[in-house]
């Protein structure tokens, strides 16, 4: 579904991502761990073009999108995103969160994009909320909001950046619970976490980056079970 | 919650409302509306600020326009079996009405000189009149002949044939000043001890005002004769106008109408008591407060709009746009807005025969000199957006335009507010400025007044007011905006 060839990202001087490989499978869950700065969030927020690439190929579905003269805007409705801060639009109530990009976008009447809205708040559990503002949830419930807007555009793949590490610990297991329920679903999913436990549960194949490369990939048995590199050996015995 | 797409229909409907109640064009209104039967009307251009010729009276709280010229004026409708309507307008206005056909003729006053008549046609003259001196009334017998002058502080109107006379007096050092009433009070604030006047301008003056008088010295060959200017090649019109003047003339009717003039100038004594002058003056305020809002109204909404257009420019990233945004900005917030004003209304005019109305002017002045201030705090209002709501719009397929406008704008206008209304306030009582040019607003209304009952502080103070209830009730109606528009901040 996303095959990335040789990708390379620089700010300035600064080379974050030095030449990355890898293809995610449609229904796949990808798990991308590794040390703060190694370049695991540039690498996601290069996959929707949200960073500009400085070298190499993204093609999602057969079309490169990093040619460009692709329509970005028309890729990224196909892939969902959720951020670690939320990023919930503040002066919108829920619904409205929601169902803004189906109907600006997608051209759903309200009546439609409020039922397909309401439907996945039912499934996250928090359709009571959907005439609150942002300011009225605490975190879990607004990264949960997060995660139905952007199903709401009914994506192929969803991306997620951290999207525990802004949370307090107790709202943790409500946000890894609705991602789990989505991963059985068969979502394809590239998710950047700190959650090892969730990364081993969940995940189909791991990814450890370290100094803006690919160092190790695998199973959770493998990658977690029998690390082969000294780097991904060293990460994993202060996380675990 | 209100949205801008809501909004701007709602404001332009406003303002096609308030400009179908505003004919006319910024000056004053026709005094007498004109009849809708096939009656002939005679509309006459004049600038009343020029007693005894032409003034402005109050009668029951509004002003009305009377003066020697406006009699002469009645006698040449009466001839011509038409009905006379006036409009008043800026004395510099006047010819280029003329020629525009919004007045059929001028008279106010004007003298023909050469320069105008290749632009005007004028009747014959109706009154010639002399200029005399004028001085502190304990200073009288200093002044017994035009060599008393020499080096002298002398005070006149700007632009006026005075102004002239002045100059050619030896050594002289000359103050000139906008209106007739700031001449006087230049006068009697020992800020100058003489003026050049109009002889019987003069004699109004030393009617209403205590402590000045008149001078023996008299400047020579300052006879002005006055005439009646009309489009050029309006033969017809002028022959009508010379048969009214030559049956004037030969009853001496000129000078009995100045006399009456003097007399209904010297009848208008203003109340003791700020609230009954304000009272007998409102009319004027009423008007002039109309303007003000009118004005600060359309500046505003201009210059929110194209403050938006700016800031956005600005942040473009495209470098040639961002430099024409910033070199609009720092042009007009390092320029005083007068000049900008005088540019606009007087220059364009002259370099490019670009010639906006006065009303125009004072709109577009206004708008593009909020719209640069706007245009800062816009973009600091942008800015001030969190850069991952711009991220979260764009993941979700939304282009750079639309997440604009329905995400990041409308935060950033919600977060600038209360520096956005700021600016409207101070646009209220900057408009005040359009006076300069004779658009009617509140100033300009307040120096009406003035020049009307020859009382220096009054009309001041009760403008002064009426600017503080208008910026004050504003404050408070931004405030409940403010908090309407603070749904999904429960803080």
């Amino acid at each position: 579904m996303i095959a990335v060839k040789n990708l390379q990202k620089s700010f300035g001087k600064n080379n974050v991502l030095r030449g990355i490989d890898t293809e995610i499978k449609k229904g796949e869950v990808v798990v991308v761990i590794g040390p703060s700065g190694s370049g695991k969030s540039t690498f996601l927020r290069c996959l929707n073009r949200l960073e500009d690439v400085t070298g190499g190929e993204i093609l999602f579905e057969g079309q490169p999108i990093t040619d460009k003269k692709h329509n970005i805007d028309k890729t990224r409705e196909k892939m969902g995103m959720v951020f670690q801060q939320f990023n919930l639009f503040p002066h919108k109530s829920v619904l409205e969160n929601i169902t803004l990009a189906p109907i600006k976008l997608q051209g759903l009447s309200k009546a439609d994009a409020n039922k397909r809205a309401e439907a996945l708040l039912q499934s996250v559990g928090l359709a009571d909320k959907k005439n609150a503002y942002p300011v009225q949830l605490s975190g879990g419930q607004k990264q949960r909001i997060a995660i139905v807007r952007a199903l709401a555009m009914q994506p192929h793949v969803m991306l997620f950046d951290e999207p525990t590490s802004a949370l307090d610990p107790e709202m943790v297991g409500e946000v890894l619970d609705v991602m789990k329920k989505l991963a059985e679903d068969g979502m394809t999913m590239v998710i950047v976490t700190h959650e090892m436990g969730f990364a081993r549960e969940v995940g189909d194949r791991i990814v450890f980056m370290d100094g803006g490369v690919i160092v190790e990939q695998g199973t959770p048995e493998e990658v977690f079970g029998a690390p082969k590199n000294v780097r991904t050996q060293d990460f994993l015995s202060k996380v675990l | 919650m209100l949205r801008l797409k809501r909004i701007i229909p709602l404001l332009m409907a406003l303002l096609m409302l308030t400009l179908a109640l505003y004919p006319g064009h910024g000056q004053a209104n026709a005094q007498s509306a004109s009849s809708t039967d096939e009656k002939r009307t005679l509309t006459i251009g004049l600038s009343p600020d020029f007693a005894p010729y032409e003034f402005l009276m109050t009668v029951d709280g509004n002003s009305k326009v009377v003066g020697s010229d406006v009699m002469i004026a009645e006698e040449i409708a009466k001839d011509m079996g038409a009905e006379l309507v006036i409009e008043q307008m800026s004395f510099d206005s006047l010819i280029p009405a003329l020629q525009s056909g919004r007045i059929d003729m001028i008279i106010s006053g004007m003298t023909p000189t050469d320069e105008r008549r290749q632009n005007v046609d004028f009747s014959d003259l109706y009154y010639t009149s002399r200029q005399v001196i004028l001085t502190r009334s304990e200073d009288v017998d200093q002044y017994k002949t035009m060599d008393a002058l020499e080096g002298e502080q002398i005070g006149v109107q700007t632009g006026s044939i005075q102004e002239e006379i002045a100059n050619s007096i030896p050594n002289a050092q000359v103050t000139a000043v906008k209106t007739i009433s700031d001449v006087v009070s230049l006068l009697s604030s020992d800020r100058v001890n003489a003026a050049v006047f109009e002889g019987p301008v003069a004699e109004a003056q030393v009617k209403n005002r205590p402590g000045i008088a008149i001078a023996e010295a008299v400047p020579e060959d300052s006879d002005t004769p006055m005439a009646i200017a009309v489009q050029k090649g309006n033969t017809e019109l002028v022959n009508e106008i010379n048969v009214t003047l030559e049956r004037l003339r030969a009853t001496n009717a000129v000078d009995g109408f100045i006399q009456q003039a003097n007399e209904l100038n010297s009848g208008e004594t203003a109340p003791s008591n700020i609230f009954s002058f304000f009272w007998k003056y409102r009319g004027f305020y009423a008007d002039g407060v109309k303007y003000t809002l009118l004005l600060s109204a359309l500046g505003v909404l201009f210059g929110f709009l194209i403050g938006l257009l700016i800031a956005l420019l600005r942040l473009s990233g495209v470098k040639i746009l961002k430099w024409i945004a910033v070199t609009y900005i720092e042009v007009l917030r390092g320029t005083p807005m007068l000049v900008q004003l005088l540019i606009i209304h007087f220059g364009l005019a002259s370099a490019f025969d670009i010639k906006f109305s006065v009303l125009q002017s004072g709109i577009i002045t206004l708008s593009l000199n909020s719209s640069a201030y706007l245009a800062e705090i816009f973009r600091a209002g942008i800015q001030n957006v969190d850069r991952g709501q711009m991220e979260a719009a764009r993941s979700l397929g939304m282009p750079r335009g639309m997440a604009m406008r329905t995400i990041i704008i409308p935060q950033a206008i919600k977060g600038v507010l209360p520096a956005i209304g700021n600016e409207f306030v101070v646009i209220i009582k900057e408009s005040s400025i359009v006076s300069f040019i004779g658009v009617a607003d509140l100033m300009f209304q307040a120096n009406a007044v003035r020049t009307l009952t020859y009382s220096g502080l009054y009309p001041l103070v009760i403008a002064a007011g009426i600017y503080l209830v208008m910026t004050l009730i504003l404050s408070k109606l931004l405030n409940v905006l403010e908090r309407r528009l603070s749904a999904g901040d429960s803080r």
